[in-house]
């Protein structure tokens, strides 16, 4: 973990990057940059109904495992690369944790990024769908 | 009258906006909803500060009040439009408008083997209503297809579909391409054949004056969000031979002339299908859009504009590297939209990108997905000009869509 925010050193330096950022565009080319960095991408082929993230403006998906330690590994794709972007970070963030703890998980980093600008009320609701969805999971694999 | 843009954009509160990344609001998504000018606004507000009551049920003077100026606006909107009162029924939408043609025409007067010809361009509103009472009745359903290399309509194609069919559906203009059906021909082919002729002109009617009693259509369908007016409202417009064809679709109060638990007596005419508690605000503030649209814009004047701006979008987006335009809007009568894709940036990243520059746009497949299928796509960026935009905003637009492809691409 990293300071008193609870996040780790990897999130905290995402945070600190997307705070540089001079403008949205910027912020989008990083999302763009992390949607092509996703550590766990779920790939075309898997998507269906049930791993589906519902109220999202694009198309989403999210399935959850246990790797052989027991971490929680979040797969996500979207069809659009800003979708993956957020996926990708979200992804970083809970990846390798155990799942009572992602069960618990608090996104508030995104806020923190500067997103708000970007996350309006429809996109902010389809993202805490697919945070919703990641925790959901998270708890039936406990 | 030359179109007063400056004015005009003046009128329209919304276009002074500022969103919040700073960005100013350029607004090219007009074909979903147009914004409204403050008189529209006021109209609405007034009413419910003064004289809101229920029409058509009380007799004190509230009631008056209200129900005085929702049949008046009947009276000034049908007249815009080119017809009478009596041939005007207010409906929620112009979507509600097709399934009032489907349920209170088509369900009363065709039974099975009747053939009923639609096309691949329409809106979904001309589509499932036909595809479910093809279910329910056992109807024919022909298609007219899209011929993908002029984006037009297949007329040759259509000649042979009407060929025995009872009823003709067809949209005024494209909401993916902007083109304009040659609806005249349509009526006439399907005039030829004895079939009654449906009009979907939720997208012509913001464009091009509507003379519905000259137009030689049975229904026609319009929206009034998308031409200055207020959401929640639309109307049908009926010949009076068709009018007298058709039978309640959704019923209960208000249309009755008298029920008994044994049956029910309907009103006729227009109030025959206006059940439930009026749209009073909106048909108030629909008429001031048309008085508004009367005073400030001469539609020949304002296609040119309109048509100029989006000519001039599509040819200069046509160099930008990657990008392609649908159809043709450089064509004369095409009608202000610009449905475009990047071959790489994925359609809803595009309209995010856009909208950091401060322009809206819609991205998805318009409620057109058999026109998708058609052109080979599941979703386009679609911008689609009105009257208060102007060619700086064009310019502005193709600047920043040239600044996306290059940094996203």
């Amino acid at each position: 973990m990293g300071d008193e925010s609870g996040w780790s050193e990897e999130i905290q330096n995402i945070v600190d990057r997307f705070q540089s950022c001079f403008d949205t565009m910027e912020r989008y080319e990083l999302l763009f940059e992390y949607a092509n960095m996703h550590p766990s991408v779920l790939s075309m082929e898997e998507w269906d109904d049930e791993n589906m993230v519902h109220g999202c403006q694009s198309r989403a998906h999210v399935e959850c495992l246990l790797d052989g330690d027991g971490g929680f590994i979040a797969k996500g794709g979207a069809d659009a690369q800003i979708v993956q972007g957020l996926m990708a970070i979200t992804a970083i963030a809970v990846n390798g944790l155990p799942p009572e703890e992602v069960a618990c998980h608090d996104p508030s980093y995104v806020e923190e990024m500067g997103l708000s600008q970007i996350l309006t009320p429809s996109r902010a609701n389809g993202f805490m769908n697919m945070v919703k969805k990641v925790k959901d999971e998270a708890s039936s694999l406990m | 009258m030359a179109l007063d843009v400056e004015s005009i954009r003046s009128q329209f509160p919304i276009l002074q906006r500022t969103l919040p990344n700073g960005k100013r609001l350029v607004y090219f998504d007009n074909a979903a909803t147009s914004q409204k000018p403050l008189v529209v606004i006021d109209a609405m507000s007034d009413f419910y500060k003064n004289y809101h009551a229920n029409a058509h049920r009380a007799n004190h003077t509230l009631a008056d009040e209200s129900t005085a100026a929702l049949e008046s606006a009947r009276d000034r909107i049908s007249k815009f439009f080119g017809t009478s009162e009596n041939q005007m029924i207010y409906t929620g939408s112009a979507t509600e408008a097709m399934n009032l043609v489907a349920y209170g025409w088509a369900r009363y007067n065709l039974s099975e083997g009747d053939v009923v010809v639609t096309t691949e361009m329409e809106h979904h509103a001309n589509i499932v209503p036909w595809q479910e009472l093809s279910k329910e009745r056992g109807i024919e359903l022909r298609y007219v297809p899209v011929d993908t290399e002029k984006f037009t309509l297949d007329y040759d194609a259509m000649e042979i579909a009407i060929e025995g069919a009872s009823l003709v559906c067809v949209g005024h203009v494209s909401n993916v391409l902007g083109v304009r059906n040659d609806i005249e021909r349509v009526i006439q082919m399907a005039r030829s054949q004895g079939a009654r002729i449906a009009i979907d002109s939720a997208q012509g009617a913001p464009h091009e004056k509507i003379k519905f009693d000259d137009l030689g259509a049975d229904f026609l369908s319009v929206a009034a969000h998308k031409m200055a007016g207020p959401t929640g409202i639309g109307c049908l417009l009926v010949s009076e031979e068709a009018l007298s064809e058709m039978g309640p679709f959704l019923t209960g109060g208000s249309i009755v002339k008298r029920v008994s638990l044994e049956d029910t007596l309907f009103h006729e005419g227009y109030a025959m299908f206006e059940t439930g508690t009026p749209r009073m605000a909106e048909a108030i503030g629909w008429r001031v859009a048309v008085d508004w649209l009367e005073e400030n814009v001469d539609f020949e004047e304002a296609h040119k504009h309109v048509q100029g701006i989006a000519s001039w979008m599509a040819s200069r987006m046509r160099e930008i590297p990657g990008i392609t335009v649908f159809g043709y809007p450089e064509r004369e009568e095409a009608i202000g939209v610009v449905s475009f894709l990047h071959d790489t940036i994925q359609a809803q990243d595009l309209g995010y990108l856009l909208d950091a520059g401060g322009f809206a746009v819609r991205t998805g497949h318009h409620c057109a997905q058999p026109l998708m299928e058609a052109m080979g796509v599941g979703s386009t960026n679609r911008a689609s000009v009105w009257i208060y935009n102007t060619m700086e905003e064009a310019e502005a637009f193709v600047s920043h869509l040239e600044s996306i492809v290059s940094r996203f691409s």
